[in-house]
């Protein structure tokens, strides 16, 4: 997820977070797609910013990588910790983390490489 | 030469330093300081103080505003900052607004890291059901101060240290002992005993790194000090070496965390740091 601003923001992006008014009223709910309608009101009540899921556009490939390379990041900056339980607990968590990510990212691409094939 | 010799030397050394080279602190923290000692002092008025300079009360209604403290409503008004955060929180804030600069000029990525490691106390004090988050978050926004101090007035001692950071593949705080026998901890507790801060912050700016030190407020400085190390870890920002700093396990003992803790507190985590972004662009 990321946050960017209104003026960015482009219609079919999906909301990764709910929006709420200054008093609390719910305006969007998390999940829900942007509209040119939302982004109106958005301008309108001087909101500035929104968060919206990352797109991806990494192929199953690329997400494998990704991954990787967070791996090997982390195996970097825990290397002068290794053999302390704790620390292989906090990297462990981390590393799943990021599995999931890659795991959740693949999920959403899949049914798009499917329709792509069917074609 | 006899050790008490050496010793005596060192601390004078020290003693010079902490004379000469602590930047004052922030007027407005100071007025908010001397305003808070008179307890007849109304909130109103702390707030009104505040509001005077418009930059910085805006700098504090965007942090108060931020994922940080994942407010349903908008804060509009310093006054009712006050009211919702309490007058520690909205001092802490102040406290780093009014410093803002200072950490952006000392260190590239140490303003990622130091909202990072806040967001990381949260976090855990979250995960662990307190309800002084609030106050905590802000000990972990200022626990690296003495490394702005030590990046902004001793320029030769910092060019050591990032030097012996590289070629003895050592934690910032190990060369930094290794170069003048004490580290940014201390630096800060100077900083703090300097500024009048309150020891919920004193503590943990002198003690993240040595949590099982702590006295007065173990609990916070422990829940900062394995805060550092998660946000190390995660890679958010940037705090003078490339290492994760071990976590003590006493501190993590005492708090009673276990390893399953850690999932959940990353979870919290996560929604907090993608929206810290906009702490992150333009500072003023
Ligand atoms: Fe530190
Ligand atoms: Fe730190």
């Amino acid at each position: 997820m990321k946050r960017i601003s209104v003026e960015h923001a482009q219609p079919g992006q999906i909301l990764a977070q709910k929006l709420q008014r200054s008093d609390g009223v719910l305006l969007a709910g998390q999940g829900s797609e942007v509209t040119e309608g939302l982004l109106r009101m958005l301008t309108r009540m001087n909101i500035d910013s929104i968060v919206i899921e990352e797109e991806n556009k990494q192929t199953p490939e690329e997400l494998e990588e990704t991954f990787q390379n967070r791996c090997a990041e982390l195996e970097g900056r825990f290397a002068r910790v290794t053999g302390l339980p704790l620390m292989a607990a906090l990297k462990a968590a981390l590393i799943d983390r990021a599995r999931r990510e890659r795991d959740e990212a693949l999920a959403a691409i899949l049914p798009a490489a499917e329709e792509g094939a069917a074609q | 030469m006899t050790t008490t010799g050496l010793n005596d030397r060192v601390a004078a050394k020290r003693e010079v330093r902490r004379i000469k080279n602590l930047p004052t602190v922030p007027g407005i923290v100071a007025k908010i300081s001397r305003l808070v000692e008179n307890p007849e002092t109304s909130a109103a008025e702390v707030g009104r103080l505040i509001t005077q300079d418009q930059v910085l009360s805006a700098k504090v209604l965007r942090m108060a505003n931020s994922a940080f403290f994942g407010m349903s409503r908008k804060i509009s008004s310093i006054a009712q900052a006050l009211m919702i955060l309490g007058f520690d929180v909205v001092k802490g804030l102040v406290l780093t607004s009014s410093v803002f600069d200072m950490i952006q000029k000392s260190m590239a990525g140490l303003w990622e890291h130091s909202i990072g490691c806040a967001a990381a106390s949260g976090a855990v004090a979250t995960a662990l059901g307190r309800d002084d988050a609030e106050e905590i978050l802000v000990a972990g926004l200022l626990h690296d101060l003495g490394k702005v101090v030590l990046a902004l007035n001793m320029p030769e001692e910092m060019d050591l240290i990032k030097s012996k950071v590289e070629s003895d593949n050592v934690l910032f705080y190990e060369a930094e002992t290794a170069v003048m026998d004490f580290h940014h901890g201390e630096i800060g507790q100077w900083l703090a005993e300097h500024w009048n801060l309150p020891e919920s912050l004193a503590e943990p700016m002198r003690l993240h790194h040595n949590p099982e030190r702590a006295m007065v407020q173990p609990e916070c400085t422990a829940i900062v000090h394995i805060a550092d190390s998660i946000i190390r870890g995660w890679g958010f920002g940037y705090a003078g070496d490339p290492w994760v700093p071990p976590i003590s396990p006493a501190a993590w003992e005492m708090l009673k965390l276990k390893g399953k803790d850690l999932p959940e507190i990353l979870n919290i985590l996560e929604p907090k740091l993608a929206n810290l972004s906009e702490l992150t662009q333009s500072g003023s």
